[in-house]
């Protein structure tokens, strides 16, 4: 058996006997069949589940003229990210701040969520930032092949002149798998370091020192969230761009 | 009382310090020596050249704020996206050293 968290062990205890048969069937073998959910997947079924409650409760709630506490977070979420992102892609950005607002929210409770006792990160594990990163890849590339087409899409690959177009075209498409694999890392590595540096400083020095570290862990979990939606909106605004 | 008290604390702290106990007794195998040498080598060197460039990053962003501080905004933002970036190369580094030492 391994070692399971509790909100893991209760999925595990209820939807082993579903969850195991369906992947066997598809060809998965779980190494424990009796606990074939994971922890960085519990966990991040958990952030799913905070996540539409809050916005059931916010749409539940939603008024014109006496607006409450949810409906005003709310609202500077969706403006600060609209604001962020009119600033990075220019006009018509609105269609994409359902995407970043939901991602943001996704890895901003996915970070905070390991530092309550008894839970830890999604993201820190290395499966969930991938996800990430491969959604926003494939979001990207879907909006600007529907922007401009896909001839003139990949013509953006080849750079401004044809002639550089053999030197430019393998630079580009490395770069563009260079994304993915840097949003994946970035996120993965700051949550997993704060992790790590958190448990050395606890076996060091239990007392004062950790909190510390905590406090960063803290500053660092709203800092990634925000890089990855910013550099989300940046890889937008490179597809969608047109020259004038 | 209260220094009874403080002292009980510090020792129910201390019993919580589980990581350092689960450290097994490290024999270097001797064709693996140097792998934790390199790696503590490497991680200071990559962290040494990221704060180098972080430091610059900063600066250019304070004098360009006290040029113009009319312009918050956009140099808030391109320092914070600066520093991240350069801060995910030092990382990169980091996830080297966990994948490659045992």
């Amino acid at each position: 058996m391994p070692e399971q968290l509790w909100f893991t062990q209760l999925l595990n205890q209820h939807l082993a006997g579903v969850v195991t048969p369906l992947l066997q069937r598809i060809g998965f073998v779980p190494r424990y069949p009796e606990a074939p959910i994971s922890n960085f997947v519990a966990m991040e079924l958990l952030v799913f589940l905070i996540l539409i409650v809050f916005f059931v409760l916010v749409r539940a709630r939603l008024s014109v003229d006496r607006p409450g506490g949810l409906q005003h977070i709310m609202e500077a979420v969706e403006g600060f990210v609209n604001n962020q992102s009119e600033e990075i892609i220019g006009h018509h950005s609105e269609g994409f701040t359902p995407f970043l607002v939901v991602l943001g929210l996704f890895i901003l409770i996915g970070n905070l969520i390991g530092l309550v006792p008894g839970f830890e990160s999604p993201t820190a594990s290395g499966s969930v930032p991938l996800g990430c990163a491969i959604l926003t890849f494939f979001y990207y590339n879907f909006h600007g092949i529907r922007k401009q087409g896909l001839l003139k899409y990949l013509k953006h690959f080849t750079g401004p002149m044809p002639a550089l177009a053999p030197l430019m075209l393998p630079i580009e498409l490395f770069s563009h798998g260079a994304r993915v694999l840097s949003l994946t890392l970035r996120l993965y590595a700051n949550m997993f370091a704060g992790d790590m540096v958190t448990l050395v400083f606890m076996s060091l020095i239990p007392v004062l020192v950790p909190v510390v570290f905590l406090g960063l862990h803290i500053f660092v979990s709203l800092l990634q969230a925000y890089i990855f939606v910013l550099l989300t909106t940046v890889y937008l605004a490179g597809a969608v761009a047109e020259e004038h | 009382m209260r220094k009874l008290l403080f002292l009980f604390v510090l020792m129910a702290l201390m019993l919580v310090a589980a990581p350092v106990y689960a450290q097994s007794a490290a024999a270097a195998a001797p064709v693996n020596w140097a792998v934790p040498i390199a790696a503590g080598i490497g991680m200071a060197i990559a962290s040494g050249l990221c704060a180098l460039g972080q430091g610059k990053a900063t600066a250019s962003a304070a004098e360009a704020l006290a040029r113009n501080p009319g312009a918050r905004p956009g140099i808030q933002l391109a320092l914070i996206l600066g520093l991240a970036l350069i801060e995910s190369l030092a990382l990169y580094t980091l996830v080297i050293i966990f994948a490659k030492v045992k």
